[in-house]
């Protein structure tokens, strides 16, 4: 690992941490893009949509040499010049060249990721060429020197008061901080360099094969501007924005307007075919095809689905990390989510390497993806490959590969440090403060401490009261429920047991790899899948339950994955993922909990949290909810009850704690509104996490797992 | 709702102007009441042979021009429409010519005359006509129209009428044409 790179975006995080006015304005614009984007696909089938567009994608992706064949052909047959530019050196010195070629001055621009891609202006400028941004958040950023911190709302970082500065030195006036005052004075400012302009270059949002035509999508005019007042137009389109038919081009427009900025569509869409008439002649229309990765993606067995990406903007409108930080940390040229991946593919994986990082994985990006990318397990592979590549650290290295790997010593050194932590406990169940080098971790949230005994050692204490069971029930407890929460494994024999229900423990169990997994070292995941698949199936049960939705996801989706082509492992990990459950969905759908449970609790009022991985990794959100309010408790509602709680594993302990802490104080915030005498979630981590942070709050609102809170209402 | 409600309904949301019109007459007058200024008009066919180009340029002073600092100084443009898409409120212009192209990006003001059977439910319902549009001439310049020129640049304010048209006056006029591939 770079220690200087590192130290670098340390510091970057730090400063973005350190201007409140950044989080406040992305907190406030996320709150309102749901509301919008909601209105905006109302009626629609968002699902049925977003997967006609990656298949779509995907067919242009797996034949892309017959597509640009056929759109080269039809743009040529138009009169356009058509140059394919295989790296962004190549397209910056063709257009670069034309410039001079035909004596150009000045190039008007619209908006154009892939020449932000490129560096196009600094080689324009290189050429004596002047450049001028007409898109107003690109002027603003160009006049302060920056580079877009958004894909689709490139100044999203900055205010009115910045931005009447940069007007203000522009016009050799004093310009007022009022909006429409500002954007007045860019009208009348760019007015003029439109009509000098020698040459206009634009981005593309679509390439259309049928036709050698392109589509601009765009709110300000400007797009329609810079193609049509210069004499020679430059369209620079990555390969990745063909389509084949019009009828595609559609696709990408049903939802692209509705997903970006919340508009059913944008002001303006301009299809433009060919060397259109201009002046007394025709435009010379020149396309520049940029490569520059792409196919190097294409070929990526796990990578590639990322072409799909139709640059809509929304995986950073979710992303509580962009939210925390903005898009000059938590991204390169391309931001957020699909930033990483198109990050590692276009300018290097070194560039992409601290910021593949910073993901805390929470798929919030892969819910409104409208082209169908599962962001989240391209990131994480990304990881596996820096791990490989850079190393995933000394530390971690030898707990994931001399530890983890071997059960009894992992579990007897978790017991050793159950023993080891008592100086800091005194002997309670939480750690309120670690002392030196690690005050900070218990500074903003207690840890609990490891328990005395873990569940699997209390396990044969736990009399199981069911006669003639309906199902054998296999408990997965996972590292929190075993060594940290055992407490909730007798919650869960009590709540099974009165449905009929035996459970068993299988002791061979392990962790589940998630750990190793996130943090690049998918061999160790991988000897953890297989020690896994072995105890859980062996004594042949019904269901294998869960009470961590992480340790459920890699049950269900990550041991299969890795186990994929291995002849002896993978029919059985497909049986494991079979018949892997989380308990609310076990309770709710297949053993009609409702029954037993209705009415016992007082109308107590609970809010709850949705974790990441059990929303948006199992589906699962309803269930919990109808168990709570079936018992009779009082169920509201909090704000964001699917936003990250910070939590992350390793995330919150090692690699981004000060993220992590400014994401669980959103959580508190929105619980804390409520009202609620409780906050109920289902996963152990978030426990940790929210519990933690509550006990270092003034006020008392417990922090339960649903499991707890549906045992207690039952009688003994 | 039919197409036409949900047109008018959806333009209006995005902040155009809907007007019906009984005349060529009323729809010279409208204009000329609201345009403070030459009126640039680009020969449109629909318009031509309804007399309109006649009576909108006797109450306005109007330019059909492709000079661009002329153009640039005119008060508003006047164009057509091949047709329009009712789901999203947006007009569907033909604008290869550059004239049409400079009526309706320079301008503070764009007036549209359509006649409200050419209306489609959505945007896959226009692509059959996009695509005779395409093949109705070997070059084109199409343009999708849903309201004025907007920004939401600064702070995300949304401001109308950054770059394009201020505003978007949609003039509703029966018996104009029928015919999608004219303007």
């Amino acid at each position: 690992m770079s220690k200087q790179r590192s130290q670098e975006y340390r510091a970057r995080v730090l400063n973005a941490l350190n201007t409140p006015r950044l989080q406040d304005a992305l907190h406030r614009f996320a709150d309102a893009y749901v509301v919008s984007r909601e209105n905006a696909f109302a009626g629609k089938d968002f699902d049925a949509l977003r997967q006609a567009v990656g298949e779509m994608k995907d067919e242009v992706r797996d034949h892309h040499q017959r597509y640009i064949d056929q759109f080269v052909a039809n743009a040529q047959s138009a009169g356009a010049t058509v140059y394919f530019a295989k790296t962004a050196q190549d397209a910056n010195d063709y257009i670069a060249g034309l410039a001079r070629e035909k004596g150009c001055k000045l190039a008007v621009k619209s908006k154009s990721m892939a020449s932000e891609e490129t560096h196009l202006n600094l080689a324009l400028e290189k050429a004596d060429v002047k450049t001028v941004e007409t898109d107003l958040g690109e002027w603003i950023i160009q006049l302060a020197g920056q580079r877009p911190s958004h894909m689709v709302m490139p100044a999203i970082h900055m205010f009115r008061d910045e931005v009447a500065e940069l007007f203000s030195k522009q016009t050799g006036q004093s310009e007022s901080d009022d909006i429409p005052h500002l954007v007045a004075v860019a009208r009348q400012q760019l007015r003029q360099e439109y009509l000098k302009a020698d040459i206009g270059i634009s981005g593309a949002n679509i390439a259309v094969a049928e036709t050698g035509g392109i589509a601009l999508v765009t709110n300000e005019g400007n797009a329609r501007l810079v193609t049509t007042l210069p004499k020679i137009h430059v369209a620079l389109v990555g390969i990745e924005k063909l389509v084949p038919t019009l009828e595609d081009a559609q696709k990408v427009l049903d939802v692209l307007p509705r997903n970006a900025t919340g508009q059913l569509l944008t002001s303006y869409v301009t299809w433009i075919r060919g060397a259109v008439p201009c002046g007394e002649g025709d435009k010379e229309l020149h396309i520049v095809l940029l490569d520059n990765g792409r196919s190097a993606l294409a070929e990526s067995p796990h990578c590639k689905d990322a072409l799909r990406c139709v640059k809509c903007g929304a995986c950073a409108n979710v992303c509580p990390i962009y939210q925390t930080v903005g898009g000059h940390v938590f991204g390169h040229i391309y931001i957020s989510a699909i930033g990483i991946i198109l990050t590692a593919f276009f300018h290097g994986l070194d560039k992409a390497a601290e910021i593949v990082r910073a993901c805390i994985g929470c798929r919030a990006c892969v819910a409104v993806c409208p082209s169908n990318i599962d962001l989240e397990s391209i990131i994480l592979h990304l990881r596996e490959v820096i791990g490989e590549e850079e190393g995933i650290g000394v530390g971690k290295a030898l707990v994931f590969k001399k530890v983890m790997r071997n059960r009894k010593l992992f579990h007897t050194l978790l017991r050793a440090g159950s023993k080891l932590q008592k100086p800091v406990t005194r002997g309670e169940r939480t750690i309120r403060h670690l002392p030196l080098f690690f005050s900070s971790l218990t500074e903003w949230r207690a840890l609990p401490a490891i328990a005395d005994t873990p569940l699997r050692d209390q396990w044969k204490t736990i009399g199981q009261k069911v006669e003639k069971p309906r199902y054998k029930v296999a408990f997965f407890a996972g590292c929190l429920n075993d060594f940290v929460y055992p407490e909730l494994g007798h919650d869960l024999v009590k709540v099974l047991n009165k449905l009929g229900c035996e459970v068993t423990l299988p002791l061979e169990q392990n962790c589940c790899g998630v750990p190793a997994l996130y943090s690049g070292d998918r061999e160790t995941a991988t000897v953890l899948a297989e020690q896994n698949i072995a105890a859980m199936l062996a004594g042949d049960p019904d269901f294998v339950v869960t009470t961590c939705p992480t340790c459920t996801m890699s049950l269900q989706r990550d041991f299969v994955d890795l186990l994929r082509d291995n002849p002896v492992w993978a029919e059985k990990a497909a049986a494991l993922s079979e018949k892997t459950i989380d308990i609310a969905r076990l309770l709710h759908e297949k053993l009609d909990a409702g029954e037993l449970l209705k009415g016992k609790a007082g109308p107590v009022k609970v809010t709850y949290h949705d974790s990441c991985h059990l929303k948006r990794g199992a589906g699962v959100w309803r269930e919990p909810r109808a168990l709570l309010a079936g018992s009779g408790r009082e169920v509201i509602e909090m704000a964001h009850s699917d936003r990250c709680c910070g939590f992350g594993g390793s995330y919150s302990f090692t690699s981004h704690p000060d993220i992590a802490k400014r994401i669980l104080a959103d959580k508190l915030k929105d619980i804390e509104a409520t009202g609620a005498d409780c906050v109920a979630m289902d996963c152990p981590g978030c426990m940790l996490q929210i519990r933690g942070g509550l006990e270092k709050k003034p006020a008392r609102i417990r922090a339960a797992h649903t499991i707890e809170l549906l045992a207690e209402v039952l009688d003994d | 709702m039919d197409h036409m409600e949900q047109f008018i309904a959806a333009a209006e949301k995005v902040g155009a102007t809907i007007r019906a019109c009984s005349s060529g007459e009323e729809a010279g007058r409208y204009i000329a009441e609201h345009a403070d200024g030459t009126v640039l008009l680009p020969p449109q066919a629909s318009l031509e042979r309804t007399g309109l180009t006649e009576a909108i340029s006797r109450q306005s002073a109007s330019l059909d021009t492709f000079d661009k600092q002329q153009a640039e100084q005119a008060a508003a443009g006047v164009t057509g429409a091949n047709f329009a898409i009712a789901e999203t409120g947006t007009i569907v212009l033909e604008s290869t010519d550059e004239a049409v192209r400079l009526a309706t990006t320079l301008p503070t003001l764009h007036f549209v005359l359509l006649d409200p059977r050419k209306v489609v439910t959505d945007g896959q319902a226009a692509i059959p006509y996009l695509r005779q549009m395409h093949a109705s001439a070997p070059r084109n310049y199409l343009a999708y129209i849903t309201g004025p020129s907007r920004t939401a640049d600064i702070e995300r304010v949304l401001t109308i009428g950054v770059h394009g048209p201020k505003e978007l006056h949609i003039l509703l006029l029966e018996n104009l044409s029928d015919d999608f591939l004219e303007s």
